[in-house]
């Protein structure tokens, strides 16, 4: 049984309004049950994901399929996004009290179903986004994420800390869709096209004067790095990440970051015969590789260490993107997915104890052994220990660079990696070898358990038995 | 040889007198008159001033404000599709649906800034 | 007669303006509106390309028209979560100057 491809974002979308309905109607109920039933319905279209017949199209298609693909880089990408989206309910959840704390309202519980049910409108725009090949439909649900994260960042409007994060995103996001819009716009006055293998296709006539369409892509690929939080344009990351509440951190750091390489994998392709673009593509993946890692050094915040760990990450991501390696890039992408998750995870139940600094994780081995080795397994990972999937990302990368004679790149993002071994194995420094005024266990709800031992699990096995991951591409 | 910067000189010379001159003229001549209690009230008739000059207003403002905008701008989708069609509703019946459930979706989020009290204004 | 270069050099004044007002100015609201300006350059350009760049039949070309639709109103679900956050902002701090936002610096 094969099943039509827009019919997932569409079941994503009633999800979401159902939520968002049940929490206007109906105040009195535990709005936990909403998340609970938020993430059971997306459990569901990721299980009817696998019956999806992958359909790409070709360039002479008009109408609804030349905005709309569904090849099989798009269905990868929707799963991705269904994974993160389920995850990060599982730890808003968790999140739950502090969201009650700071939102006012007539009831106990106001403002968490809208805080379960925004998650869900921002999967459904990395979802469209996923199959988005035309200018047109990425920026549409470009905006789609953004704005939901827009709220998301700022939710818990009684902390302070969180609306300077949410209005400091606000305004460089949007500055970043004006790049976005002013580059869309000459790309499409050079060629006449908003399709993106239309484009290719107008491109490759050599008579054609492709300075014009150069300049547009320099401002899509200046907006696209804001998104996928690359120096010189990760600004923000740090702030934001420190001030936003921390399931929607960990939302930005994965689905922001996956959605923004989607794109950029899509939207390179017309461009890549351009040296120039690769060359600077390059200094940027250079740039941003040196920058993460040396500000990660002396951070005390694990969630501002983690922000500065995410512009790492996507600086060997973009060695993936200038080497043309979509399948280890996508492979990174889900290593990064469950380590960064997983590290979050961990954060959120300690944080509601103690804090979110790295002292408050001195002596968490005897607080609570499971997070300990939970936070270990997602470090190690990061890291890039061997028999993790972090490791296996870092050296497929580095394989298809080597291909690609990057050396450059290969000899700076070896050398980052050592780095990156300092500043990740603090924290586990923190948690075995420090000792705590606190004795108190930290407690871990069932679901949260679950969810953590499966992230570790798959963090192991990903790391020795891959394949799984390097099929789905082909 | 210095001479060829004589004009330059008288140039510059112009120039600031010029710039004094007319300063001081504004000062000398353009006398600003002094602020009275009687100058400061209104002209004949008109109405007496009250309260601050930048008063406050509801919030609830803005937030009805804000939906009329939102909404308001979502017309701009339905003038295309109502010029094309008549066109395509030949072809298929599927530009009905998508604007009905576009409507739908609109519909959805009337609801709910009704059901949370947006457009109530008292409270 | 107005030629499209002429169109495309006010939109690139439209968004050079919007651009250096985002970065000198100090007000978020201003702020908030120089940003803007710069999506409603590209809405000119896009136009402009449009009227200037006709079809095979002598017809304009439409995709650009409803891009435009689509930036007309995503601006505009900017501008209402956008003011949400900077109202929220000020009954919180009491102002609206980016330097009075820096609790966040390390």
């Amino acid at each position: 049984m094969t099943i039509g491809a827009p019919i997932l974002e569409v079941e994503v979308l009633v999800i979401g309004l159902f939520v968002l309905m049940v929490e206007a109607f109906f105040e009195r109920i535990d709005k936990r049950t909403l998340a609970f039933a938020a993430i059971f319905g997306l459990a569901a279209v990721l299980a009817a994901s696998f019956f999806l017949a992958p359909a790409p199209t070709d360039v002479a298609t008009t109408g609804f399929w030349s905005f709309y693909t569904a090849d099989l880089l798009a269905i990868f990408f929707k799963r991705f996004a269904l994974v993160t989206t389920i995850l990060v309910l599982v730890m808003m959840v968790d999140y739950a009290p502090v969201v009650r704390q700071s939102v006012h309202g007539t009831t106990h519980q106001s403002g968490l179903g809208e805080f379960f049910a925004l998650p869900i409108f921002t999967c459904v725009g990395l979802m469209w986004m996923a199959s988005a090949i035309d200018f047109v439909m990425i920026f549409v649900s470009l905006e789609l994420v953004t704005m939901s994260f827009y709220v998301l960042v700022s939710f818990t409007r009684r902390n302070p800390a969180t609306l300077e994060a949410g209005v400091k995103y606000l305004i460089l996001s949007a500055l970043s869709t004006g790049f976005l819009v002013y580059g869309i716009t000459w790309i499409f006055g050079v060629t006449g096209e908003t399709n993106l293998a239309r484009v290719t296709a107008v491109l490759a006539d050599p008579a054609l004067e492709s300075g014009p369409a150069l300049f547009g892509m320099v401002l899509v690929l200046v907006a696209l790095g804001f998104k996928i939080a690359a120096v010189p344009f990760q600004m923000w990351v740090p702030d934001v990440y420190q001030g936003a509440p921390t399931p929607v951190t960990a939302f930005l750091s994965v689905g922001s970051k996956a959605a923004g390489f989607v794109v950029l994998l899509r939207v390179l392709q017309p461009f890549f015969m351009m040296p120039q673009m690769v060359k600077a593509l390059t200094i940027i993946a250079l740039l941003t590789l040196l920058y993460g890692n040396l500000a990660a050094l002396p951070q005390t915040n694990l969630k501002r260490l983690l922000a500065y760990s995410s512009i790492a990450h996507a600086g060997y991501l973009l060695i993936g993107v200038v080497s043309f390696a979509g399948e280890a890039v996508a492979y990174y992408l889900v290593a990064y997915l469950l380590m960064t998750l997983l590290s979050f995870a961990v954060l959120v139940v300690v944080a509601n104890q103690t804090g979110d600094n790295i002292e408050d994780f001195s002596g968490l081995a005897k607080r609570s052994p499971f997070l300990a080795f939970a936070m270990l397994v997602a470090m190690a990972s990061l890291a890039g220990v061997p028999f993790t999937a972090g490791f296996l990302g870092k050296f497929y990368i580095f394989d298809a660079a080597l291909r690609q004679h990057q050396t450059t790149l290969v000899v700076v993002g070896v050398i980052t990696v050592a780095c990156g071994f300092y500043y990740y194995l603090k924290v586990v420094r923190a948690m075995y070898w420090d000792g705590s005024s606190i004795d108190a266990p930290v407690p871990v709800s069932r679901l949260s358990r679950v969810t953590m031992t499966a992230m570790m699990v798959a963090i192991v096995v990903l790391g020795v038995y891959p394949q799984p991951i390097l099929n789905a591409l082909k | 040889m210095l001479r060829d910067y004589v004009p330059l000189l008288l140039h510059i010379g112009v120039a600031i007198g010029f710039a004094v001159s007319a300063l001081l003229m504004s000062v000398l001549l353009g006398k600003a008159g002094r602020r009275t209690r009687v100058k400061d009230t209104a002209y004949e008739c008109g109405m007496v001033p009250q309260g601050e000059t930048q008063p406050r207003f509801s919030v609830k403002f803005y937030l009805v404000a804000m939906l009329f905008i939102l909404f308001d701008l979502e017309i701009v989708f339905m003038y295309p599709w109502a010029v094309v069609y008549k066109e395509m509703i030949v072809e298929s019946k599927l530009v009905l649906w998508s604007m009905l459930s576009f409507v739908t979706i609109l519909m959805i989020g009337y609801v709910y800034a009704l059901k949370k009290g947006a457009l109530d204004w008292k409270r | 007669m107005v030629t499209l270069g002429q169109y495309l050099i006010v939109s690139g004044l439209l968004f050079t303006i919007g651009f250096a007002g985002v970065l000198l100015r100090r007000n978020i609201i201003i702020i908030f509106m120089s940003l803007e300006l710069m999506l409603n350059a590209a809405n000119l350009s896009l136009v402009a390309f449009s009227r200037f760049r006709l079809g095979v039949d002598g017809m304009p070309n439409y995709n650009a028209q409803v891009f435009v639709f689509f930036i007309i109103t995503v601006a505009a679900a900017e501008v209402a979560v956008g003011l949400a956050i900077i109202v929220a902002l000020y009954r919180a701090r009491q102002t609206t100057h980016v330097e009075d936002i820096n609790s966040l610096k390390f």
